[in-house]
């Protein structure tokens, strides 16, 4: 099961392809997250919200590996991934986007996207310093590749493009080359931190709709974190409320958007009577 | 491609064009003389070049400055993939340089009695270097930044004490204390490089023999950068983070960078020690260090075809400087060419040099006709510019004192004119200035020509960083955006 492609993960409903359990975590004397359980179906699209600081990003930091929960267990593809380093749990196929944008600026569009091709490619140094011919046939098939991700966004990340500074594009667009970036990994489950944050409104709407092609053509699993509603619920399957680490709200966006301790956890608590 | 449809960053995105290609004036200019010919053919161009160096001359000096050149080349090309790609501040990289050096002597002389084949010694001096760059690798491995910098350097210095102490240890076994290194005095009389049935003894031997080397190493490294390898290097120096959560197993490949710079610097050595045909401590110094990295960083970190520009004015310049005359002629056309470049609008610095001359012309007959006695000449020299100039200056008898103190001074005043806001107030106190300069030049400067080497050297350095701060041939480089 553990190596089938991702179209299989349709009628294999019985197996959730991440689960947290019983997750905590805390920084010094702040618990950021606490006993915190759910899981994500294959082929689903899970949204988190919650106001700032209710520990939405760091889930996706430790289901990504950049910290080690106190308590719990995370299973990805029934494997746990406690103890095992960043770019491990990448190569067993989670990838991310940074809430924070973290691009390799000073290299090229093609390059920030081919680099992450590295846990894909096997060529040694021997086949590098030579040149040898395979070599040069995986260094074709990842360049292709890449232009392939990066088509994905139509036209913007095309042409001359390419080998321009990573650095020379806008922020709209490096939302995109990030997006790009981590599908290089071949993942089969993507988490994007706030990929509409800073965007405009039809460039919201355009992530939203990448977001569900993401799914639908590339077979992708996705975990959502974002603060545009429209984005969360245009596109979400189920959605996570969190509020100070805690689970607060679960189910689809209509649930939980109308689910009284979310308005509580976003606006304060209503005085009785008024 | 079509370009209709591209979002509206246009601007931001051709931003390189603007500013490069399109450009007016010399970089304009470099840029696109730089897009004439595609990179192999540059790449055969140097290689043309260097190869018919000794058919062009048969001057032994001119061709061991080239030789120095590949050599420095060599060693620069190893620290470029730890600093440049991998950006590993590695400040021990010159004790890889010296491991290699002294295995090859240990390899190649009587000091141990053996004598293996210069072959074999270079793929010995490279895996040991290799395994060097690895131990030195791993524990600075959690270091960052400036505290991997610190930890290397000790190690550089803890090489250089070795070499030189290790001369009398005592060894179980052994009834006397064995001299392991030979000490300040070295390693001498060192076998020939030979190799496929060739022995370099002529110095043009050595400089072919370091051109291919330095070819190699060119394509080695020239591959590795476009490669999977480079492109992860590069990645961690630019995010390490998002690199660990690429993929990229960030503690191998450093360690991988560690190892490969330190082969290549070992390579370099042994190339070294067999050229020289001795190895002493005093050759793998702090100073070699700073002159490979001034290398690396003149030409733009990151960039091969810069550390092969940043090694031939990093040697050559310091060379060419010790021919006085010659010094003399490049230090005024550089002020020349500074004044002529900073002065705005440009009759100003035409006035100015009138100024000066007619300044000089005035002043030595007051002082001379006030107390004759105090004054004398300089001696002529072989250069026309330079004996006008030595006849214009009021010399005084002692020019050595005073000479000294006219340095003070200058350094003093220098500071005080950049400082001065009103422009035509510093362009009356730039006259004296200059007078004073070209006086401290001929008394002082051209008389201690190893201090003005590195004076140049540092000025050039200095004036490099603030026009270009990524180097000659570097990329422009983007911290946060």
């Amino acid at each position: 099961m553990a190596c089938s492609v991702s179209g299989a993960w349709k009628w294999s409903d019985a197996m959730s392809l991440l689960e947290l359990q019983k997750i905590s975590k805390h920084f010094g004397g702040l618990q950021v997250v606490s006993n915190l359980s759910f899981s994500v179906e294959p082929g689903e699209i899970l949204s988190l919200i919650g106001p700032n600081g209710a520990g939405k990003s760091t889930v996706l930091n430790l289901i990504t590996g950049l910290y080690q929960p106190d308590e719990g267990n995370i299973q990805f593809n029934n494997q746990s991934l406690l103890g095992r380093e960043i770019h491990q749990i990448t190569r067993l196929g989670i990838a991310r986007t940074f809430q924070n944008l973290r691009l390799f600026l000073n290299m090229s569009v093609i390059e920030n996207v081919m680099s992450a091709a590295y846990s894909r490619t096997h060529a040694n140094l021997f086949e590098i310093i030579l040149r040898t011919p395979s070599f040069r046939r995986e260094e074709e098939r990842i360049r292709q590749m890449a232009e392939e991700k990066l088509a994905f966004f139509g036209e913007r990340l095309k042409g001359y493009r390419l080998d321009q500074p990573a650095y020379s594009l806008s922020y709209a667009n490096r939302r995109r080359l990030e997006i790009a970036r981590a599908m290089m990994t071949e993942p089969k489950l993507l988490l994007l931190d706030e990929p509409a944050a800073g965007m405009n409104p039809n460039e919201s709407l355009e992530v939203t709709e990448l977001i569900g092609q993401l799914r639908d053509e590339a077979g992708l699993t996705i975990i959502l974190i974002e603060h545009d509603m429209t984005v969360v619920g245009g596109i979400s399957d189920r959605v996570i409320a969190l509020d100070h680490g805690v689970k607060i709200a679960e189910g689809t966006f209509d649930q939980v958007a109308t689910d009284e301790n979310v308005v509580e956890a976003y606006l304060g608590r209503r005085e009785p009577g008024k | 491609m079509s370009k209709d449809k591209i979002g509206k960053d246009e601007w931001v995105a051709s931003y390189q064009q603007r500013s490069t290609a399109g450009s007016e004036g010399w970089r304009g200019t470099l840029a696109r003389i730089t897009t004439l010919l595609p990179t192999w053919a540059w790449f055969a161009l140097i290689i043309a070049i260097g190869v018919a160096i000794p058919l062009l001359t048969s001057n032994n000096f001119a061709i061991r400055v080239a030789g120095n050149i590949a050599l420095m080349a060599i060693l620069a090309m190893g620290l470029n993939l730890v600093v440049g790609y991998a950006g590993l501040l590695d400040l021990g990289f010159i004790a890889f340089y010296g491991i290699g050096g002294y295995i090859y002597a240990y390899l190649s002389s009587d000091f141990t009695g053996i004598h293996l084949p210069t072959l074999v010694t270079l793929v010995i001096v490279i895996v040991i270097g290799a395994l060097f760059g690895l131990l030195l690798g791993s524990p600075s491995l959690r270091l960052f930044g400036d505290y991997l910098a610190i930890v290397t350097l000790g190690f550089g210095q803890i090489f250089v004490q070795l070499m030189t102490s290790l001369t009398r240890v005592n060894i179980p076994g052994q009834e006397r204390p064995v001299n392991l290194t030979g000490g300040p005095n070295g390693i001498v009389n060192l076998d020939s490089f030979s190799i496929f049935g060739f022995t370099a003894s002529t110095v043009t031997d050595y400089y072919y023999v370091l051109l291919v080397f330095m070819v190699i190493i060119l394509l080695v490294v020239y591959h590795l950068n476009n490669s999977r390898l480079g492109r992860a290097w590069r990645s961690l120096r630019e995010d390490e983070l998002a690199a660990d959560a690429m993929g990229m197993p960030t503690r191998r490949l450093k360690l991988l960078a560690f190892a490969l710079g330190a082969a290549i610097a070992g390579l370099s050595g042994a190339l070294f020690a067999s050229w020289q045909g001795a190895v002493f401590p005093g050759n793998f110094d702090i100073a070699l260090l700073i002159n490979v990295y001034a290398i690396i960083v003149l030409g733009g970190l990151g960039s091969l075809p810069g550390v092969i520009l940043g090694s031939i004015v990093m040697v050559a310049i310091p060379e060419v400087l010790r021919n006085v005359e010659l010094a003399g002629l490049l230090f005024y056309l550089l002020i020349i060419v500074t004044l002529i470049a900073t002065l705005k609008p440009r009759w100003r610095s035409a006035a100015l040099f009138v100024a000066v001359i007619v300044f000089g012309l005035i002043l030595k007959p007051i002082l001379t006709t006030i107390s004759p006695e105090s004054f004398t000449t300089l001696e002529a020299t072989g250069s026309g510019f330079v004996n006008l100039v030595r006849g214009w200056l009021a010399i005084p008898i002692d020019a050595r004192a005073v000479g000294n103190l006219a340095f003070l001074a200058l350094v003093l005043i220098i500071l005080l004119v950049t400082r001065l806001k009103d422009s035509r107030v510093q362009f009356i106190a730039l006259i004296p200035t200059l007078y004073l300069l070209s006086f401290v030049w001929e008394t002082r400067l051209s008389q201690e020509p190893s201090v003005t080497r590195l004076l140049f050297v540092g000025v050039l350095l200095i004036v490099l960083m603030i026009y270009r701060p990524n180097g000659l041939l570097g990329q422009r480089r983007v911290e946060v955006v």
